[in-house]
């Protein structure tokens, strides 16, 4: 049995209170961080800025025309999806729509088949034509202020609006259009099945910032508020959920749209979630290490060529031909003088004398070779760098 | 805490639930029930401080050899512990697998071997022992890690060992007490004896031939007794690598052999490292001094300054008094013009025999001979001129009277023993 007292143990951790002392600048930073970021996240709401919305008090929105008719009593609701509108009295309800080009097919359908009035702010070929409408949307080049001109009485109170953006050229006499400027309207008007469809083709008409010019706000407020109760939806293209049409269908109609992927077998969607947070506890498995890392202190590698393959790169720069040359002249001297047992001290004719008869060559060509001229480019540096391999291989021959 | 892979696979069968009931609800309520078990299992764990530890450790290994350090493992709590221990060391000190699983009964203990082979020459230290304990479900437990202090000598490699014997056999062929008939070479008187046919004649004692009335010759045997001072240059440019390791390591393996050989010569040797400061030092007499060098050399690293030599020549200066052999174990390059080796070599020449010897680069003789392109001609010029420049300044130590040994990293330590032989043999100590 081995003494306990030369055995290493861990210490008893510090307590909580002791734990959140040490930590209380963490701590305290921590606090600091999640309230900086609620601080961002609230402030980061910024107000809507969806073009004619009744939140929006921008220059786009239609927040003006909201609080005026809310101040005549009449009860603004903005649903963000069609399906949410869920009408209970069409007949004391007015829907707008703003934006009706991005309502898709089915939806369009499902406001055909409501059968309360409906304004729509701005215009479509597709929603005209199914609204019964006779008229197509055309574009306007210069705005301009025109009177109403027409037998409508919102029109006729409002007098003068200002015709910009979009307008509606007639293609058939079902509906009253108003303030042409030329054949292009601003207004259009139409009564078919007991409803009334309003069309506000230039929609500046409504916004804040063109709401008090001419005669734009009694005709909005005319044309909006005809019932106590306004449904106000913008479409914004990614909404696909229909209308509610009460009556059809007993009651509640669908009101949303679910893709469903009917190719897997039921019950994948909530088998794959499970895997995901499997996959996160199995994260939490593998990081948590088996202790830290021990430090390795690593030694200084530097390789002792590092200087002479510098001093190469310098020559290699400079095409110092003529040093390079020089420094391997010398240096083959200096191995054959040593291996024919020239001492270094010995002078340049005793050298070549000895070199020439040990490799069997004229002493001129050894001492062209040895002291001759250096060379001017790679070429001849190659050249001689042979030459010189040649003669020592000579002179080393056994 | 720490959890185990039960708890993962715990969590993974919360897809059976989830895929029946078809709602990500439950699943994300297994997976939360999974953590809260796991949580439990950890608080249920028995306590790390239940755990103790020691750690054994071999106090040396010399480098490339295998090793085992042991850790004891002892249950002091009450209730069996069932867990694992990882015994960290540093990535060079070449730990196996240090992690050991253990189930211990109350006062139970148990002991792992972790086998270590060190790569790296120097003090191994070893990191924290991390201690895990498992929950009784085997789902989580706890982790902490202590730290328990440890340290493996790894000693020079000292590879040229292997060059010892045929050197030893050359040491006794000069003194003389060889097997074959070879005459003792050396200065030093030994004894009388009769004159054989073969003799030199110069060999020839008159005078005893005159007093015995036969012709007897005098032997000769080398100095016994002399002093060896080895230097290993401990500064900048032993930090250079050459080949895999510091020129350092080729200079430690030089001396380890020469101190071998000098001492079974029957001389006295000291080893000093030096860079501007003695680093490490061994001067014991007789078979202690292996050891004490092989400990002492251990642990130099080069550094990155200047060496101060003439501080080196007062300490050599201070260390022995009569005349010796100075082995300098440094770089021999043009940067010994202005370093002051010259001028040391010089001062120690005056009252010493000096021996310098120089690591060669493998690759400075590759560049030269290399004639792959143009851009290695110019390398074939730089290298060629590094070799004139050392070549010179090796001239220039010779004319001072100190020999001079260039080598290969691997033939170093026989180069510089072969030279000792021979001033041995030529009586020049």
């Amino acid at each position: 049995m081995t003494a306990r007292a030369d055995l290493l143990t861990t210490a008893p951790g510090p307590g909580l209170r002791a734990r959140a002392r040490r930590g209380r600048l963490g701590i305290v930073a921590a606090l600091v961080f999640v309230g900086i970021l609620a601080l961002l996240v609230v402030g980061s709401r910024t107000g809507d800025v969806v073009p004619l919305s009744t939140e929006n008090s921008r220059a786009a929105g239609t927040r003006a025309v909201a609080q005026i008719l809310r101040d005549h009593g009449v009860e603004v609701r903005q649903v963000d999806r069609l399906g949410q509108a869920r009408v209970d009295d069409p007949s004391a309800t007015t829907v707008v729509i703003a934006n009706p080009y991005l309502l898709t097919p089915s939806q369009l359908d499902s406001v055909v088949r409501y059968p309360g009035d409906v304004v729509l702010l701005g215009s479509s070929d597709e929603s005209l034509a199914a609204l019964g409408v006779d008229a197509r949307e055309a574009p306007v080049l210069l705005p301009r202020t025109v009177d109403a001109a027409c037998a409508d009485p919102d029109a006729s109170a409002a007098g003068t609006a200002v015709v910009s953006d979009w307008g509606l050229v007639a293609t058939g006499d079902s509906a009253e259009l108003c303030f042409l400027d030329g054949d292009v309207a601003a207004f259009a008007r139409a009564t078919s099945a007991g409803r009334t469809v309003t069309v506000i083709a230039s929609t500046p008409l409504v916004t804040n910032a063109q709401l008090d010019r001419e005669g734009h706000a009694a005709l909005a407020i005319r044309a909006l508020g005809r019932h106590p109760d306004v449904v106000w939806y913008v479409a914004d293209g990614f909404d696909a959920s229909l209308l509610a049409t009460p009556g059809s269908g007993g009651g509640e109609a669908p009101t949303e749209v679910e893709a469903t992927p009917d190719l897997l077998p039921p019950g994948t969607g909530s088998a794959l979630y499970a895997l995901a947070l499997t996959a996160l506890v199995a994260a939490f498995w593998r990081a948590r290490r088996f202790g830290a890392l021990v430090a390795e202190p690593l030694p200084v590698v530097v390789r002792a060529s590092e200087a002479t393959r510098g001093r190469a790169r310098l020559y290699r720069r400079a095409r110092a031909t003529g040093r390079s040359a020089a420094s391997l002249r010398a240096a083959a001297a200096l191995r054959m003088g040593r291996r024919i047992g020239v001492p270094r001290s010995e002078d340049r004719a005793t050298l070549v004398n000895a070199i020439a008869r040990a490799a069997g060559r004229p002493a001129q060509d050894v001492d062209r070779m040895l002291y001759g001229p250096a060379p001017a480019d790679d070429a001849a540096l190659l050249t001689l760098i042979s030459e010189l391999d040649a003669l020592e291989s000579e002179v080393h021959r056994p | 805490m720490h959890i185990t892979g039960w708890t993962v696979a715990l969590a993974a069968l919360g897809v059976v639930p989830a895929t029946l009931t078809q709602s990500r609800g439950v699943a994300f309520g297994w997976v939360l029930a999974v953590i809260a078990l796991a949580l439990l299992d950890a608080w249920l764990a028995p306590p790390t401080a239940a755990v103790g530890v020691r750690r054994d450790t071999p106090a040396s290994v010399r480098l490339t050899q295998t090793t085992r350090t042991s850790l004891l493992v002892a249950n002091l709590g009450r209730r069996r512990i069932r867990g694992a221990v990882r015994d960290a060391w540093q990535p060079s000190a070449g730990a196996g697998d240090a992690r050991h699983r253990f189930s211990l009964a109350r006062g139970e203990t148990a002991t792992f071997r972790t086998p270590m082979t060190p790569t790296r020459r120097g003090d191994r230290h070893a990191g924290a022992v991390t201690i895990r304990t498992d929950g009784p479900l085997r789902l989580a437990g706890r982790q902490r890690s202590l730290e328990a202090p440890a340290r493996l000598r790894v000693l020079p490699e000292f590879a040229s060992r292997r060059h010892l014997p045929s050197r030893l056999r050359r040491l006794r062929e000069i003194d003389g007490r060889t097997a074959v008939q070879l005459k003792g070479a050396g200065s030093e008187f030994d004894s009388l004896r009769d004159y054989v046919i073969g003799d030199d004649v110069r060999a020839i004692d008159w005078r005893g031939t005159a007093r015995r009335g036969e012709v007897v010759v005098r032997t000769y045997r080398p100095e016994r007794d002399r002093r060896v001072v080895v230097v290993l240059d401990c500064a900048r440019l032993s930090a250079a690598r050459v080949g895999d390791a510091p020129r350092l390591d080729a200079s430690i393996e030089a001396s380890l052999l020469l101190a071998a050989l000098a001492s079974r010569a029957g001389d006295r040797v000291q080893a000093t490292a030096f860079d501007r400061v003695e680093q490490a030092r061994a001067a014991s007499s007789g078979p202690a001094l292996m050891t004490e060098l092989a400990e002492a050399l251990a642990t130099v690293e080069a550094s990155l300054v200047e060496p101060d030599w003439p501080a080196l020549v007062r300490l050599v200066g201070s260390r022995v008094s009569q005349r010796s052999l100075v082995v300098l174990l440094t770089t021999v390059d043009t940067s010994a013009l202005d370093s002051g080796l010259i001028e040391a070599v010089a001062a120690l020449q005056r009252h010493h025999q000096v021996l310098v010897g120089s690591v060669e680069d493998p690759e400075l003789g590759a560049m030269i001979a290399d004639r792959a392109d143009a851009d290695a001609l110019y390398g074939a010029g730089a290298a060629a001129r590094a070799l004139l420049e050392r070549e010179a300044v090796a001239t220039r130590l010779r004319q001072l009277g100190a020999e001079v040994v260039l080598a290969l990293p691997d033939d170093l330590a026989p180069a510089v023993c072969d030279r000792y032989l021979a001033l041995k043999a030529a009586g020049r100590l």
